[in-house]
């Protein structure tokens, strides 16, 4: 089946709705498609299926917030698309697949990807034994089952995330006992620089503060300038080890302290799924601190890619700025949809943007000062020892691919040699630490090292919901 | 079969690599694939002095994008329908080479001392109709004729042998001596022991240009610069072992290669409990399908893929990736509910004859091609007979069919 709409959205979070909204509002047709079974995203996961709220209130002004946005996508000249996934996108066809329905195409004028980004995996002694988990997977588990991975979280991370995370699990009743933060305690550099950014941010700053004071009235200590270093158990999480941290993130020995726990939950941040970015050879900026591999793109999300579309990058998945930022970013791409394949007047668009545009300036300067703080460095790529597993998928042990790195900077050569990468995550979970690997080896920025080649389809699929007998091979090489 | 993948230890150490190329060599070896790697294994175990200077990294193309599989039984692109007696004898003539190539296989992991995931597990071939069966007959029939042993099954006798496939295939064609090898280890394991035997290697060494040095006739004397990204070098002998891009460095020496290109597709999928010993391959469509030692499916069999501007190569297609598909579910319909992991492409240059380009050029003496169009299969082989050729002079006689001039029109 193949699905004509002058735009087509590909995820449906916070930037993939407002794109979605905006333009259709201003009269185009669209199509919008998500791989779960609700819109949202991951920010604003819905309870699961056999939940009922009775009291909005109780789940806070995100849930809130979110019921709102996705309530934007109730216009008749939206269609959606739920339990869809985007396989790969080849010239103006979006292909997906879904359970039930099959192989379904979509033909579009312009293309939205808004594909989020997902948990930054930390690679350490113990990172695969059960009980490790990341912050967003603990986050799934008390949305939208209403239920806590253990009775004794420890939870290490940094950034925003450490904060608001470890504070969010709290209220919803998770046992977190103890939070690290590997970033320093900030300077009053630091701070003065964030509050010059707070004007327009004064609801995260707000946040902050609450998540600050949820903790501190949980008596749950939080303590700057710790990484965690090691997880250990038989057969689960028994005890993790953290440590200080120099400035570069490398653990100082020494330092170590051992604790008791039965459920470590990681959030040090999110990588940007650029996916479908690198299949349409979109260009990047690796900023560590944005998630490391950001879109290139202009003020409307309009990319340069392959692709003979128009193809927009909007949201966390074209660099990490938050939820704020990536609304606005949908908005302004959805306005210059409108603006060059409908009927939006250019001055009309200049003067609805223009509010936007602020909001995304001013959303995004305070993400840099917090990113600032907050800074992810080099160290956290150095956490594993000789037989820690790097790729889980195939099982892949750091000794082993040491021994390739050391004759090649190339992680697709890698990948080719140890197996690392060629599981079931496609390389989601090792790739950037196997770089990282090769950029301490190599002594070249990750930015300059060539990852794996970008292939389809850009996540599993069965192959009998997408085998097609109707097609015919050519006879041979031989007419 | 000790050591597992014995290349991961101190071969081509980044120092090493990094270090200036040797001034002059013996012998020089352009390109880092099977063909070059073995080639340098083979010169180097004879004492020759060998540099082998490659691109990219080694095995990084045909050699290693390849599904590993060999094709000693004839394969589909080969059989027209009404073949003529020369043409029988043709294919039979191509059989006993593969043959001979067999041979090579079964003793490779003890000459190199490795794992290289070399498993002789027969080769399955199915015909879905009547006209198929027919043809599959007649293939069973040259390859008898040749020394291939090869049985026909049918009906229950087929079901009973594989009772995987589907229960209404026409019938099948069972090849013992078919197999497969891991095209990610043989090549890197060639380049392995060959340095251990002297051979150099440079990688990320891209050569953009083989002089020819005028020394009055002279032998002995250095007869090629070849110049690099990465400074010169001179060698009495060069062989150009580029695979699909043979034909750019032979013609600056004035030498027509021609040479067809196509993308081709492959499919691999996640693992499944270990039940497909055997290749299977399609005698009227487009597939190979095989269980890896790793448990994964690997299917391809020549679906193309779309041609794309340097350094992208080729990219996959939906259509070849359903279309194969639909291919391997006809003949393994359990496969259905396996996910498909990862699709890839691997470029496959072949000559009009289908037949390898072997040996020294009469034009420019000291100038050898080493191309072969079912690479991985014949490769080590022929790398092999070249090497014998170069080591042994007025012994070591080439196959005339494979005269690099032949094509030089």
């Amino acid at each position: 089946m193949t699905i004509e709409r002058d735009l087509v959205v590909v995820g449906g979070g916070p930037a993939g709705i407002a794109a979605a909204s905006t333009a259709a509002s201003l009269g185009l047709t669209v199509a919008i498609i998500d791989e779960r079974v609700t819109f949202g995203g991951q920010i604003f996961k819905r309870l699961g299926q056999g939940f009922d709220l009775e009291s909005p209130d109780v789940l806070g002004k995100d849930y809130a917030r979110g019921a709102r946005l996705i309530k934007e996508l109730d216009q008749p000249s939206i269609t959606k698309f739920t339990a869809t996934t985007v396989l790969t996108i080849e010239d103006n066809h979006v292909i997906t697949s879904h359970p039930d329905e099959g192989v379904r195409r979509f033909l579009c004028k312009a293309l939205v990807i808004a594909p989020g980004a997902y948990d930054r995996p930390v690679v350490f002694p113990g990172w695969t034994l059960p009980g490790v988990m990341t912050a967003g997977a603990v986050q799934t588990m008390v949305k939208t089952q209403q239920i806590s991975p253990g009775k004794r979280i420890f939870f290490a991370g940094s950034g925003p995330l450490a904060l608001a995370f470890s504070a969010q699990l709290i209220k919803y009743g998770a046992p977190v006992f103890k939070v690290i933060e590997s970033a320093p305690f900030p300077s009053p550099a630091k701070l003065l620089s964030l509050l010059a950014s707070v004007k327009g941010n004064w609801d995260l700053a707000g946040d902050a503060l609450r998540y600050r004071s949820t903790l501190l009235t949980n008596r749950v200590p939080f303590h700057y300038g710790r990484i965690i270093i090691k997880a250990e158990g038989s057969g689960r999480v028994e005890e993790i080890t953290h440590a200080r941290v120099d400035k570069e993130w490398n653990p100082i020995k020494g330092t170590e302290v051992v604790e008791p726990a039965d459920t470590l939950c990681l959030g040090y941040g999110f990588f940007p799924s650029h996916e479908l970015f690198r299949l349409l050879d979109c260009e990047f900026n690796y900023d560590e601190t944005r998630g490391g591999f950001a879109v290139k793109k202009d003020q409307w999300g309009l990319t340069r890619s392959s692709s003979p579309m128009p193809v927009y990058a909007v949201g966390d998945g074209t660099g990490v700025t938050g939820s704020y930022s990536a609304e606005a970013q949908g908005r302004l791409a959805g306005l210059h949809i409108a603006n060059q394949i409908g009927s939006l007047a250019t001055s009309d668009r200049d003067l609805t943007s223009k509010g936007f545009l602020k909001e995304l300036h001013q959303r995004n300067a305070f993400q840099r000062a917090i990113n600032q703080m907050f800074e992810v460095k080099h160290g956290i790529y150095r956490l594993a020892d000789a037989d820690t597993v790097i790729c889980r998928c195939e099982s892949v042990r750091a000794k082993e691919i040491d021994q390739v790195i050391d004759s090649t900077a190339d992680v697709s050569v890698v990948k080719s040699y140890s197996r690392s990468g060629m599981g079931l995550c496609q390389g989601r979970n090792c790739q950037r630490q196997i770089a990282a690997m090769i950029s301490d080896r190599h002594n070249l920025p990750i930015s300059k090292i060539n990852f794996q080649t970008p292939r389809m389809p850009v996540k599993p699929v069965e192959i009998g919901k997408i085998a097609d007998s109707s097609i015919r091979e050519e006879k041979y090489f031989i007419q | 079969m000790s050591e597992r993948a014995p290349f991961l230890v101190g071969y081509l150490d980044n120092e090493t690599n990094q270090s200036a190329l040797p001034k002059s060599s013996d012998v020089v070896i352009v390109g880092g694939g099977l063909l070059g790697t073995s080639l340098a294994y083979y010169l180097a175990k004879a004492g020759v002095e060998t540099v082998l200077l490659e691109r990219d990294d080694i095995n990084r193309e045909a050699s290693g994008t390849n599904a590993g599989s060999f094709h000693f039984q004839i394969a589909l692109h080969q059989l027209t329908p009404n073949m003529s007696d020369s043409e029988r004898r043709r294919l039979a003539d191509e059989v006993r080479l593969q043959v001979d190539a067999a041979s090579l296989w079964d003793e490779i992991e003890k000459e190199l001392d490795a794992d290289l995931g070399v498993h002789f597990d027969g080769g399955i071939m199915v015909a879905e109709t009547q006209e198929e069966m027919r043809v599959l007959q007649e293939k069973d029939a040259i390859e008898k004729e040749a020394g291939l042993e090869s049985h026909i099954l049918t009906g229950d006798e087929m079901r009973t042998f594989a009772p995987y496939l589907a229960p209404d295939l026409a019938g099948i064609s069972f090849c013992p001596r078919e197999g497969h090898a891991n095209p990610l280890l043989v090549g890197p394991t060639y380049a392995y022991r060959a340095w251990q035997r002297g051979a150099l290697f440079r990688t990320g060494c891209d050569v953009t240009k083989i002089e020819r040095i005028n020394n009055g006739g002279d032998l002995k004397g250095r007869r090629f610069r070849i110049l690099t990204s990465r400074g010169d070098i001179e060698c009495n002998r060069v062989v150009n072992a580029t695979g699909a891009w043979a034909a750019e460095l032979s013609a600056q020496l004035g030498l027509r290669i021609p040479l067809g290109l196509s993308g081709l597709h492959v499919n691999v999928t996640e693992p499944r409990e270990f039940f497909l010993k055997s290749m299977v391959q399609h005698i009227g469509r487009r597939l190979t399908l095989k269980q890896t030692h790793n448990n994964t499916f690997i299917i391809g069999g020549g679906w193309p893929s779309r041609e794309e501007k340097f350094p992208k190569r080729y990219s996959n297609t939906w259509s070849s990736t359903t279309g194969n598909l639909a291919v391997a579910l006809r003949v393994l319909p359990m496969l259905a509910d396996v996910k498909l992991l990862r699709t890839w492409s691997g470029v496959w240059a072949y000559t009009k004859d289908f037949k390898p380009i072997l040996g020294e050029s009469a034009k420019v003496p000291g100038y050898h091609i080493a191309m072969v169009p079912t690479g991985f299969t014949l490769g080590p082989m022929v790398a092999q007979m070249l090497s014998h050729y170069m080591t042994s002079p007025g012994d070591g006689k080439l196959p005339p069919e494979f005269n690099i001039d032949r094509e030089v029109a």
